[in-house]
């Protein structure tokens, strides 16, 4: 039942989604994961909207809110979360970290710092219109990574040689503390692309429906030549920016209220069921997503931590050819 | 095109020649080679390197882009991570700075963060060295790339070494940042102190060995780009005074050969380093800090550095003059070490 609806099998993924990240809190008490970490909690709905649109050729570059994007190209679950929790058995050796996952066999990436996402993206863009492909590239950023001079740098160039970018918008209304509105210009992000003559979209990142729908026709839009997409996504992000982030500067009543109106996962679980699937269906794809990560969670803390030896190793790929 | 034709006319190649050559020749080699920066393409660099490439291989491959530094260099990440071999030009060293994050923190940092699992075939080309041009189109900076790990960083001064390291650089798996000169690039190859081009075809240089560019006795200098050929000029005026210098030119700081420069001092135990980077914090401390590692301070009878002094480079030619470490400068310094001043 759930191959065939593409809605059951986002809701399933979303569970997943919520699962891993649930299961990467459980690192930062431990220390496991002894930096900051930045869950998309909240955020499934979007990243969940993509995946049926990506192929293995696309090229994702994603942000410090990376996981949930990874999860969306395909990126091994348990590599990823061996990297988030600093093992050798991890997606990059434990050299990465959570804010810089790279799988060159899913074309998937992500940088910390913000605003750098973009250019990168670019690069893959160029080189599928360079090939001819209808291949794609997402470069991902938040309202905040928008504001930064690489958007409009590479808004310009995707135009300018009419290549198959989709910039995608997260916008959960906030840079860390700061209000997204307070050092915008009044005009939503997916409206700058009027200004470069490219096609943009809003949607409500919060829908599962109304991503999968942006996607489908934001991909088809590039993947047939006529140039890139802003897409602009709105949502909450239910947790603070990093973990140990008190919040202070959201309302406490704004955050209880976009728990318990704006969850993605129970809006479109509630859809699915008045659709006509049963609540058990949905509790025991919830409940598999839980175990299947509780079960990963418990694999990768058995191994092993890098060697301090290692620490040298990969600053070059090549020995001096001297 | 627009390149030197009265150069041209007397036969020996300029040295943008050369690198316009050796480009095009990797691009015949390696279809993953491509060419972006501006004014790269139909005018062929404003230095005149990547002149008739676009003509060759079409604008795909050899892109003008806006003036978008940022932008462009993270386009060349992207494109070295889909498994292209990048070769961006920053056309003045000093715009390094408009976009050092996509070097610094993505080129750099992507093999190690991921593990090794993603090579970053990008090189960057950049021109730096006074010429006139005052504090913002001066600069060298390549000690400032060298601080940062991940990066080669690698500096010819003489034809022969553009062709061969520019070559080495395209074929390396690792980002690096390659400095010319620019009162080198328009120069005849015949007018250089070593005027060799190299041999005919494929022409590599090893990234990573420094060259003894003159062999003396007396006092070691230790140098890079074009500050290799004034050190070189200032050993032969001195030399007639019975001062023999060994000139050693590093070629590259990442890797920094400093066997070479070891060896040389354990035979002269005079260090004389001259850097037309900035003084403080850069190569000529680095250089000198281990020397001093390598040998202990018992086998060092002298130490100097000889380099841009902390100041925004003047426009007005007797200022600009002031602080270049010159050959006159340079044999000055020789001078005083010769006489243990």
């Amino acid at each position: 039942m759930i191959a065939n609806d593409p809605l059951l099998q986002g809701y399933a993924l979303m569970c997943r989604m919520r699962a891993f990240e649930e299961a990467c809190l459980k690192g930062v008490p431990t220390r496991e994961i002894h930096g900051e970490l930045h869950t998309g909690i909240g955020q499934e709905a979007i990243a969940a909207g993509m995946a049926r649109h990506l192929r293995q050729n696309d090229a994702v570059v994603s942000t410090h809110r990376n996981h949930l994007h990874a999860l969306a190209k395909g990126v091994d679950p348990r590599a990823l979360l061996a990297e988030i929790f600093e093992r050798e058995t991890g997606l990059c050796r434990g050299r990465g970290g959570h804010m810089h996952p790279f799988d060159p066999c899913t074309n998937f990436s992500a940088t910390g710092i913000v605003g750098a996402s973009l250019p990168i993206a670019l690069g893959y863009a160029y080189a599928a219109a360079m090939e001819g492909t209808d291949d794609l590239a997402i470069g991902v950023t938040g309202d905040g990574g928008a504001n930064h001079g690489t958007f409009h740098e590479v808004m310009n160039m995707a135009c300018a040689w009419s290549l198959p970018l989709i910039l995608l918008v997260e916008n959960n209304g906030y840079g860390i503390s700061v209000r997204s509105d307070a050092v915008t210009a009044p005009v939503p992000h997916w409206r700058r692309a009027a200004a470069y003559g490219a096609y943009g979209i809003a949607a409500d990142g919060t829908d599962l429906a109304a991503m999968d729908a942006a996607f489908a026709d934001a991909a088809d839009h590039v993947r047939s030549g006529k140039g890139p997409v802003i897409l602009e996504a709105t949502c909450h992000r239910f947790r603070g920016h990093y973990e140990g982030d008190a919040d202070t500067y959201r309302p406490r009543a704004d955050r209880k209220r976009m728990r318990d109106e704006g969850d993605p996962i129970a809006l479109i679980g509630a859809s699915l069921e008045q659709g006509g699937t049963r609540r058990d269906v949905l509790d025991a794809l919830r409940s598999d997503a839980d175990a299947e990560m509780a079960a990963l969670l418990e694999q990768i803390r058995l191994d092993a931590q890098p060697e301090s030896s290692g620490a040298h190793d990969y600053v070059f790929l090549e020995r001096t050819n001297a | 095109m627009s390149a030197a034709p009265q150069n041209a006319a007397k036969g020996a190649p300029t040295v943008s020649l050369l690198i316009a050559e050796t480009i095009g020749r990797e691009m015949e080699r390696d279809d993953r080679v491509l060419v972006m920066g501006e004014d790269v393409g139909g005018m062929g660099g404003v230095f005149h390197c990547t002149r008739g490439l676009q003509d060759r291989f079409g604008e795909w491959r050899v892109r003008d882009t806006p003036i978008a530094e940022m932008g462009f260099v993270g386009m060349g990440v992207g494109l070295a991570m889909r498994g292209y071999r990048p070769v961006v030009e920053i056309m003045f060293a000093d715009f390094l700075a408009v976009c050092l994050n996509q070097i610094v923190n993505e080129a750099a940092k992507i093999p190690y963060m991921s593990g090794g699992r993603i090579p970053m075939p990008l090189v960057i080309r950049t021109a730096g060295g006074s010429i006139g041009s005052a504090a913002q189109h001066s600069q060298c900076l390549w000690g400032m790339m060298a601080h940062w790990p991940g990066l080669r960083v690698v500096a010819p001064s003489c034809p022969a070494d553009y062709r061969g390291l520019m070559a080495a650089a395209i074929r390396s798996d690792d980002p690096v940042i390659l400095f010319e000169h620019k009162s080198q690039l328009n120069r005849r190859s015949d007018l250089f102190q070593r005027s060799d081009v190299g041999p005919e075809g494929d022409y590599l240089v090893p990234i990573g060995k420094a060259s003894v560019a003159r062999k003396g006795s007396d006092i070691t200098v230790v140098s890079i780009s074009a500050a290799v050929e004034w050190a070189l000029e200032a050993a032969t005026e001195v030399a007639k005074e019975g001062i023999s210098t060994e000139v050693i030119d590093l070629r590259s700081l990442v890797p920094l050969d400093m066997e070479t420069v070891l060896i040389s001092l354990r035979k002269t135990a005079r260090l004389l380093v001259i850097d037309e980077d900035f003084l403080s914090f850069g190569m000529s401390g680095e250089v000198v800090a281990r020397a001093v590692e390598g040998i202990g301070t018992s086998g060092l009878r002298a130490v100097r550095r000889l380099a841009m002094p902390d100041v925004p480079l003047p426009a007005a030619k007797t200022l600009e003059d002031a602080l270049i470490p010159s050959s006159n400068a340079i044999a000055t310094a020789l001078r005083d070490i010769a006489k243990g001043a």
